[in-house]
């Protein structure tokens, strides 16, 4: 028989809790979801480039397994440089158009396409092609925006090995769903630039600085950071002087396109187009003990 | 009773000066490669602009400039018109100085001043020294717009938008919100401008209108140079007042004209702004404007003024130059690309700064040393600050003198303006034996001009493998984004020094 005095007690307890669980900002919580899921990936080679988006989402169970209707989506390609298409420095501006299509078809309430650029934001947007090809689709539910300058804040990074605090871009992770795009590039510092790099382009503050632990400054980003999907653009990849390139003999055609939920998954089969193991680059070993996916490709479920 | 004409032209002079506003906010990067409109329109009409031009060696342009020659013949035929209608710092006087405008005091002999001043400069650019530049209105105008007003706006409206977007005031925000995006897209720039020098600049332009409390149109009636260029080709004009004096029986034009144009002091065709307020102020309608008069006023200059202003004029060069040459001892004056070897580089360039206006990386900054005491407010590149984007041409699709020639892409890539150093004291895989490869990633030449090799140091007495970046030199263009980018703090320990450049190619290294 539960007592007055002990009822109290309890409700003052249960209340105290809740203040105390309600007061920690949900964005401190570890997104540790993600490594519950199967390691699962899909690979799709081919040369008409929506079909190919198209198959390889459609591989994995369709973009409605990803995106809920009336959920809000940031789509995160690599707009980083005041590159043409064919320069392998940017996402391919078709990739982005299609998965933006997808999610307009899953039913999403809004899609925002956006990057923190290295050179100048509106070069990049333009010359990459993708700023046309998201305005091509012509619908108020999808948009491509410079980042705001206002909505950067610094947060907390849980079990951060080389960054306890950094900042970040709000609307990426307030978003209900982020689709990581980007493009596989040879890197001189991480060897490859890849999915857990592309999500560089949704933090603020120094970035140069993170060059110097780049492995555990990239897995320490992306715990924080959760992506629901990640669709590595292979169609052309870009093996010298990269990441911005610049010329057509560093240029490789592949049409290859791999998607897994895990972004580290995906990486680590993307480094096998260049030649190595995943557990050669130190990023995608540092995702994979971060807890960010499986490595071991042979462990990885082929959709 | 507001006659018609003083009405017409308020709204000619609010919409030139409106238009001249819009032309400044279009300069800037839009999503193409070439500027839609001709920006630097305030320039191409500016006939000091053509005189430095004409001065200068080298092949002038005089196509940019063919509108300097329409106005000067505008001038001959309707007098100083300019002045009072166009001109846009004149009407930033008229609009910032009316507060501060007082009883006329009379200054005896001063609206001479600016013939003196206009000998001093065209001689001293004849031979070889021009400073039009640094007296042009038409500059000091574009020049405050661009290193004062402009980045105070900014800062002012984002500050406010960015004060109500995180205060979330209940009603004002979401209303601010909403209008932020049209604030955004048309009138703020896309990134906050900074420059160096705005202080000094606004000092400047505080002084011109400070002294309005003196006489209206202080700046307009005694020192400014164009305004003397425009007098004298006025002198003559067909366009004449009658009378030209105050009558006998009323002096109540002396009072009123704004350019003291009316006293027994001033030449009055000369003088004139042909603004035509005097139209209306009369008591006794007595004032015509017709085509027929001719005027009989003489210039009343000294010829001992001026042979002491032309004198003055023809020895400021020999004096500047007497300087040991800044190229000489530093290495810092990086010049944007496509300009000029530097000797007619300050002979052309006129300090209007439409070139840092336009510049997409906030490259470009007004000097105020590194090319010597004359290279003030002339554009040079501070790497630390901003880089020289790859693939864009637009300060010399602005330069209105040719001192930034217009360079079509595939020759800007191959254009040197200097060269990066690396400062192995402080670069952190030299100086830290931390990897660190913020330059290579960034720089923009296909086969890039920042390589690294793999070393074996000791760190301590740890040998280690290392990534240490070197410079190739002839692939290097000096575009300054390493410099810009370096993650070290403050000074960067890459730096672009003014070595190789494309322009003077004997100063290699």
């Amino acid at each position: 028989m539960l007592g007055r005095r002990q009822f109290i007690r309890q409700c003052l307890h249960t209340a105290c809790a809740a203040g105390v669980a309600g007061s920690v900002p949900q964005l401190l919580l570890p997104p540790v979801a993600s490594a519950a899921q199967d390691a699962v990936l899909a690979v799709r080679v081919g040369e008409d480039i929506p079909q190919l988006v198209r198959q390889t989402v459609a591989a994995l169970g369709g973009m409605k397994n990803f995106v809920k209707p009336d959920e809000t989506v940031v789509v995160k390609p690599n707009i980083g440089w005041d590159r043409p298409v064919e320069m392998a420095a940017n996402t391919h501006p078709l990739v982005v158009q299609t998965v933006v299509l997808l999610c307009l078809e899953a039913g999403a309430k809004k899609v925002q396409v956006f990057d923190r650029t290295c050179n100048d934001p509106r070069r990049c947007y333009v010359s990459s092609g993708i700023q046309q090809a998201v305005k091509a689709i012509d619908s108020t539910k999808a948009e491509i925006v410079h980042m705001d300058r206002r909505a950067y804040r610094d947060l907390d990074v849980p079990g951060g090995k080389a960054l306890s605090r950094w900042s970040f871009y709000l609307p990426a992770l307030e978003a209900d769903r982020l689709i990581n795009l980007p493009i596989a590039k040879h890197h001189s510092i991480s060897t490859l630039t890849l999915g857990m790099k592309n999500l560089m382009g949704v933090i603020g503050g120094n970035r140069g600085m993170l060059h110097r632990k780049i492995a555990e400054s990239m897995a320490d980003i992306n715990a924080v950071i959760h992506s629901d999907l990640t669709l590595i653009d292979a169609t052309r990849i870009l093996v010298a002087n990269g990441p911005q390139g610049g010329r057509l003999e560093d240029v490789e055609v592949r049409n290859t396109l791999i998607a897994s939920p895990q972004i580290v998954t995906a990486d680590a089969y993307a480094a096998t187009l260049f030649g190595y193991q995943p557990q050669q680059i130190e990023t995608i070993l540092a995702g994979h003990h971060r807890g960010l996916g499986e490595i071991d490709l042979a462990k990885v479920k082929r959709l | 009773m507001i006659s018609v004409n003083r009405k017409l032209r308020l709204a000619v002079q609010l919409i030139s000066l409106l238009g001249f506003l819009w032309l400044f906010l279009q300069t800037e990067y839009r999503g193409t490669d070439e500027l839609a409109y001709p920006v630097s329109l305030l320039f191409r009409l500016d006939p000091l602009a053509l005189l430095a031009a004409f001065f200068a060696p080298g092949e002038s342009n005089l196509f940019l400039l063919w509108p300097a020659l329409l106005l000067l013949g505008l001038t001959v035929v309707l007098g100083r018109f300019f002045c009072s209608w166009f001109c846009p710092l004149g009407a930033l006087l008229d609009l910032l100085g009316g507060p501060f405008r007082r009883q006329q005091l009379n200054f005896i002999g001063w609206p001479k001043l600016k013939y003196y001043l206009l000998v001093v400069l065209t001689l001293a650019a004849l031979c070889g020294l021009q400073l039009f530049g640094l007296f042009d209105p038409l500059s000091i105008f574009l020049r405050s717009l661009t290193l004062v007003i402009n980045p105070v706006w900014n800062l002012l409206a984002n500050g406010l938008f960015d004060w109500l977007y995180q205060a979330e005031l209940p009603l004002v925000s979401p209303v601010a919100d909403r209008v932020y995006p049209f604030f955004r897209d048309f009138l703020l720039a896309f990134r906050q401008p900074v420059f160096l020098l705005g202080l000094f600049t606004a000092a400047v332009l505080l002084v011109l209108v400070l002294l309005e409390r003196l006489q209206p149109r202080f700046w307009c009636r005694n020192l400014c140079p164009l305004g003397a260029l425009l007098g004298v080709c006025s002198r003559h004009s067909l366009l004449q007042r009658v009378p030209q004096t105050d009558c006998a029986d009323c002096r109540f034009c002396s009072s009123r004209c704004r350019m003291g144009a009316s006293g027994t002091q001033a030449v009055h065709s000369a003088e004139c702004i042909r603004c035509l307020d005097c139209l209306e102020f009369c008591p006794h309608q007595r004032i015509e404007f017709n085509f027929g008069t001719r005027s009989t006023d003489k210039f009343d200059l000294s010829r001992r003024s001026l042979l002491t202003a032309s004198v003055g004029g023809v020895l400021l060069a020999p004096l500047a130059a007497a300087a040991p040459l800044s190229t000489k001892s530093r290495n810092d004056l990086i010049r944007p690309p496509g300009a000029v070897i530097e000797e007619e580089f300050l002979r052309r360039c006129i300090r209007c700064g439409e070139c840092m206006k336009v510049c997409i990386g906030g490259a470009l900054h007004p000097d105020l040393l590194r090319g010597g005491a004359f290279s003030l407010w002339s554009p040079v590149l501070v790497a630390r600050l901003g880089y020289c984007e790859y693939d864009c041409t637009l300060c010399g699709q602005v330069c209105p003198t040719g001192a930034i020639r217009l360079l079509q892409v595939k020759e800007k890539r191959k254009t040197k303006i200097g060269l990066a150093v690396i400062d192995k004291n402080r670069c952190l895989p030299f100086a830290q034996g931390e990897e660190c490869l913020v330059c290579e990633e960034h720089c923009p030449t296909g086969k890039k001009a920042i390589v690294f090799e793999r070393r074996k140091v000791l760190v301590g007495s740890d040998p280690q493998e290392l990534l240490q970046p070197r410079v190739l030199t002839e692939l290097c263009i000096g575009c300054g984004i390493c410099e810009t980018r370096c993650p070290v703090a403050g000074q960067s320990a890459i730096l672009i020094v003014s070595e190789g450049e494309t322009r003077t190619p004997q100063r290699l290294l």
